[in-house]
């Protein structure tokens, strides 16, 4: 039976990075590259000795596949493909692609500048692996090579995220990597066709966790923002270009548009002109409601929100800031950071996961004081707010989503089956599929049983059908033809047309028996005797006497001859070819029992 | 596809509004959606409850799940992401869960539900997986087919004290499942409440209302609480114990009964005959049974209770400011999360199943209602 293969990467429980491998008709996938970002060592990568003990990655994989930006996903892929060795395609979407190359120099940036670390990848090596990613549509077939096909579908989650089919043949598995189903401010929900994959493979995290809604998640930062304002302090936000800016832009205009406030909202202006260029590139990867905005006006217009200007860093007096970089590691959004942080009626809200090293990342871990350049310290008074926005599916959600694509299997990494024996029965039985839980590093086989699309010959099919009935898929027959695999095609033909296409000259073998039969009249009248009781026996079928003194039921030729020891005893002839060999052994049976006495 | 766009976008601006409105009347607020509705909500730890589905027909599950990290944190709780519920453990009833109670001390649940008055008896987590197993069945003596009420108590071995008339009440050793105590009290009313004051006294409440303090040791009743003289309705009556933190193990003083028609009356334990004080508070329509009726004291405040099961809202009183059941007392905080938060489908507003009180921060509630929603939210 054929099988697909799926092994997580990684080691034990950690679920810090993505990196599954699949094995499907033969083709060996790639689904991520992630970093684990809790490890300084070579711990943060992938362990590719599973692929290969030491040498180029190139020939053990067919693709790579990446499915958004997130470093847990993308983080190690130039290590892969430069470091490692890694020649082969990577595909991706448009938005990932745009998108990655930034944010893995920026981590580059900052393990290699402000960590000193040696071994990791260069900024060349960034630019390199780039030049092997393909990028790929949403719904739009690519053709990895003659029978491997990938396919992405929107995820929602962050600009430009994917889940991927992957299909072989008759065989396919669809990846989800980071999805939710629940549209927010700037991105719809993710959807998948009934396409029936033999595995679905998502995280088993999605399927343990009950998720708090986004509207209380606005609400919390609504509420930390309109506090620290009307206490006159300054909110700093430092965020990325894309994405979560543009959401939390949209959820502070409308509160401010709602409250009557006036205190001045900023956006640095390296944020609008990256933002922009990106949203007009990407437009159809925003849901509904941005695109019918976006055609009016410009993304970043805002009526409360206006570009920043570094001097209004010391003005009095309250105020809210969307400075880049995310992390606080350099640029606007630090030195803004070190000119407020003494203040305690001010407030910094981090909106996503920041980078060992960097001042986020330390304040998010409870530091208050920071050794700056020089060695200044920085005293942190400011209150320090961490709030995750990030669009994720939950318990339901999974289900929704199984529900959704119809897969004969679900197999979820980062959990381990012993430990989950409640969660593997629920959606076993919820959608009646097998649930698979690998360890990290452990390799699941799942038996498929695909259905191999045959043309058949349309002599065939006339012979072999009932007339007048219909194929009933609950009661299959048994029919006889020749199996012709030429090329890329598959035909069913009967077996002369077979022997006539291979110019093969068909053996006939003909079976003989001997029926010894207890008639004391002549030949002619046995044969007779015999021709009156298979008319009446077999009625339609046709019995005809030959010249020769043959009988000829159907093909089955009987003869009639005397034994030579006893006048009495008659002995019947029985012969028939292969094909006929149901009548013949009846025929023969059914003389065994003797004639009847007329 | 326009209108349904259009519907979902005012929908939304609804929402928006009572957010914003929120924002002033809640320090925290989280809302969650679970698979199925719940009508219990029983601590099982500090940092975990425990659900429980009660469909008829078909299997419902029992998940405990830990607390979001946010609602833990003592300190520096800014710090702290994780907004979300984790399911640690969860289990396959055949019947619907309508009581669920925890064993304090162990990793035991007891459970009850139609078509009879059987116990279901559960340990969490065996051999280190996540399964809530079904370890046991405690049959009440006399079997019959309503659902029992159960209150468990985990001194000197865990026990569990079950009945569904006031007649037919026991409390049953849960391990060697032999019947310790029968209270033997001649009442054929049905049980509304059962708990547990200390390792020898419990309190029970009938669904007309009349209390009784039963005192294992001396195995006697030491004080009772007639039915009240109203005017004759249809009451069901219901009952929550006051329990004080820090000192949980201090027997509890003050027990407040609620009817259908929206009465409430507090008396002191040790003084059952007399009422401390008492109101009616203010209900859409009285309810036909005590199906979802709930009414409990804060652990962290002084003098607050909640109650709900009314509508799709909960209320929190404080008794201090009641005079008598003449004037309807005025709530303190009403908490509407459940008719307002969710993306339902227009039609039925939820009602409220259940509500239990965070134990030490004060005036943190959950509270779940009948479209599946569990929502934490601490007023300001």
């Amino acid at each position: 039976m054929p099988e697909i293969k799926v092994t997580p990467l990684g080691a034990g429980q950690d679920v810090g990075r993505s990196c599954i491998l699949v094995s499907i008709g033969g083709k060996n996938v790639m689904l991520d590259c992630g970093m684990h970002m809790g490890f300084n060592d070579d711990r943060r990568f992938p362990d590719f000795s599973y692929i290969t003990q030491n040498g180029r990655l190139t020939e053990f994989l067919d693709c790579v596949i990446v499915s958004h930006f997130h470093l847990d996903h993308c983080g190690a892929l130039p290590y892969m493909s430069e470091m490692v060795g890694y020649d082969g395609p990577i595909y991706m979407t448009h938005p990932t692609k745009a998108i990655c190359p930034i944010l893995l120099e920026d981590f580059r940036k900052i393990t290699v500048d402000k960590k000193g670390e040696t071994n990791f990848f260069t900024s060349q090596m960034i630019k390199d692996c780039m030049k092997k990613v393909t990028a790929v549509n949403l719904h739009q077939t690519v053709q990895v090579d003659d029978e491997l096909e990938i396919k992405a579908y929107y995820a929602g989650h962050v600009l430009g995220a994917a889940m991927f089919q992957i299909k072989v043949g008759a065989e396919s598995v669809v990846y989800t990597g980071d999805y939710n189903m629940t549209p927010d401010r700037h991105l719809g929900a993710a959807w998948i066709d009934k396409c029936r994959p033999d595995i679905v493979i998502s995280e088993s995290t999605y399927a343990t966790t009950i998720r708090d809604s986004k509207r209380c998640r606005e609400r919390d930062f609504l509420k930390k923002v309109h506090e620290t304002v009307e206490r006159g302090g300054k909110v700093l936000i430092p965020v990325f270009a894309l994405g979560r800016a543009q959401e939390l832009c949209i959820l502070l205009e409308t509160f401010w548009e709602r409250m009557n406030l006036k205190a001045p909202i900023y956006f640095s202006t390296g944020l609008t002109e990256k933002a922009n260029h990106y949203y007009k590139l990407f437009i159809t990867w925003t849901n509904q409601k941005i695109r019918k905005t976006f055609v009016q006006r410009n993304m970043f217009e805002f009526k409360h929100i206006k570009p920043f200007d570094r001097s209004y860093t010391d003005n009095p007096g309250p105020m809210v800031v969307f400075a880049t970089p995310g992390m606080l590691h350099a640029g606007q959004s630090l030195q803004i950071f070190k000119k407020w942080a003494g203040n305690d009626k001010n407030m910094v809200i981090l909106p996503g996961y920041c980078v060992q090293g960097t001042v986020g990342y330390k304040i998010l871990n409870g530091q208050r004081k920071l050794e700056m350049e020089g060695r200044n310290t920085l005293e942190v008074k400011m209150q320090v707010e961490y709030m995750s926005f990030s669009a994720h599916a939950d318990a339901k959600g999974i289900m929704q989503l199984i529900r959704m694509a119809e897969p004969r299997n679900v197999l979820l990494v980062h959990g381990e089956a012993k430990k989950m024996e409640f969660l593997k029965q629920k959606i076993e039985q919820e959608f009646s599929v097998n649930c698979y839980m690998p360890a990290n590093g452990e390799t699941t086989t799942i038996t498929t049983n695909p259905n191999i699309p045959v043309d058949i010959s349309l002599s065939l099919l006339k012979r072999e059908s009932v007339p007048g009935a219909l194929p009933d898929p609950k009661k299959p027959r048994i029919m006889h033809g020749t199996l012709i695999m030429k090329d890329n095609s598959l035909r069913l033909v009967s077996s002369e047309q077979a022997l006539k296409e291979l110019g093969l000259v068909e053996h006939h073998l003909r079976f003989t028996c001997r029926v010894h039969i207890q008639d004391p009249h002549s030949e002619q009248d046995t044969l007779n005797k015999i021709y009156s009781h298979l008319k009446t026996v077999l009625k339609d079928s046709s019995i005809q006497h030959l010249p020769d003194g043959t009988l000829m039921v159907e093909s089955i030729l009987i003869k009639v001859s005397t034994a030579s020891e006893d006048p009495s005893t008659k002995i019947l002839l029985v012969s028939w070819t292969y094909q006929d060999e149901e009548l013949g052994s009846y025929l023969s049976t059914l003389l065994r029992k003797g004639l009847p006495s007329s | 596809m326009e209108e349904e766009e259009e519907d979902r976008l005012s929908n939304d601006e609804l929402m928006d509004d009572w957010l914003i409105e929120s924002i002033k009347l809640y320090n925290n607020l989280h809302a969650f959606e679970l698979q199925d509705p719940t009508k219990v909500i029983e601590w099982t730890g500090e940092k975990s409850i425990c659900v429980a589905g009660f469909k008829s027909g078909g299997r419902s599950e029992i998940l405990e799940l830990t607390l979001p990290q946010k609602l833990c944190a003592k300190e520096d709780q800014g710090l702290c992401p994780e907004r979300d519920f984790k399911m640690e453990h969860g289990g396959f009833s055949e019947r619907p869960i309508y009581c669920l109670k925890h064993v304090q001390g162990t990793r035991l649940l007891v459970s009850s539900g139609p078509p009879d008055n059987s116990l279901q008896i559960w340990q969490i987590g065996v051999d280190d997986s996540d399964v809530i197993r079904l370890l046991n069945c405690i049959n009440n003596e006399e079997q019959n087919n309503h659902w029992s009420k159960i209150a468990t108590s985990a001194a000197g071995s865990p026990c569990v004290l079950h009945g569904t008339h006031v007649k037919n009440l026991q409390v049953t050793e849960i391990e060697s499942t032999k019947n310790v105590f029968l209270p033997g009290i001649a009442s054929v009313d049905l049980v509304s409440s059962l708990e547990f004051l200390s390792k020898d006294a419990f309190l029970l409440c009938s669904v007309r209302g009349q209390m009784w303090l039963m005192d294992m040791r001396q195995q006697k009743v030491v004080a009772a609480q007639d039915v009240c003289a109203l005017p004759a309705e249809d009451f069901y009556w219901c009952m929550g114990v006051e329990r004080r933190q820090p000192d949980l193990d201090a027997v509890p003083c003050r027990v407040a009964k609620l009817s259908s028609t929206g009465y409430i009356f507090v008396s002191d334990v040790r003084n059952l005959a007399k009422h401390m004080c008492q109101t009616k508070v203010s209900i859409p329509s009285p309810v036909a049974e005590n199906k979802f009726m709930n009414v409990s004291w804060a652990p962290a405040l002084d003098n607050n209770i909640a109650v709900s099961g009314f509508s799709g809202s909960i209320e929190i009183y404080n008794i201090t400011s009641w005079h008598s059941t003449d004037t309807e007392a005025c709530p303190m905080f009403v908490h509407k999360g459940h008719t307002v938060l969710e993306d339902r489908d227009k039609g039925e507003i939820p009602l409220v199943t259940a509500h239990t009180w965070h134990p030490w921060k004060p005036r943190t509630v959950l509270s779940a209602a009948t479209d599946g929603s569990l929502q934490v939210w601490e007023w300001r």
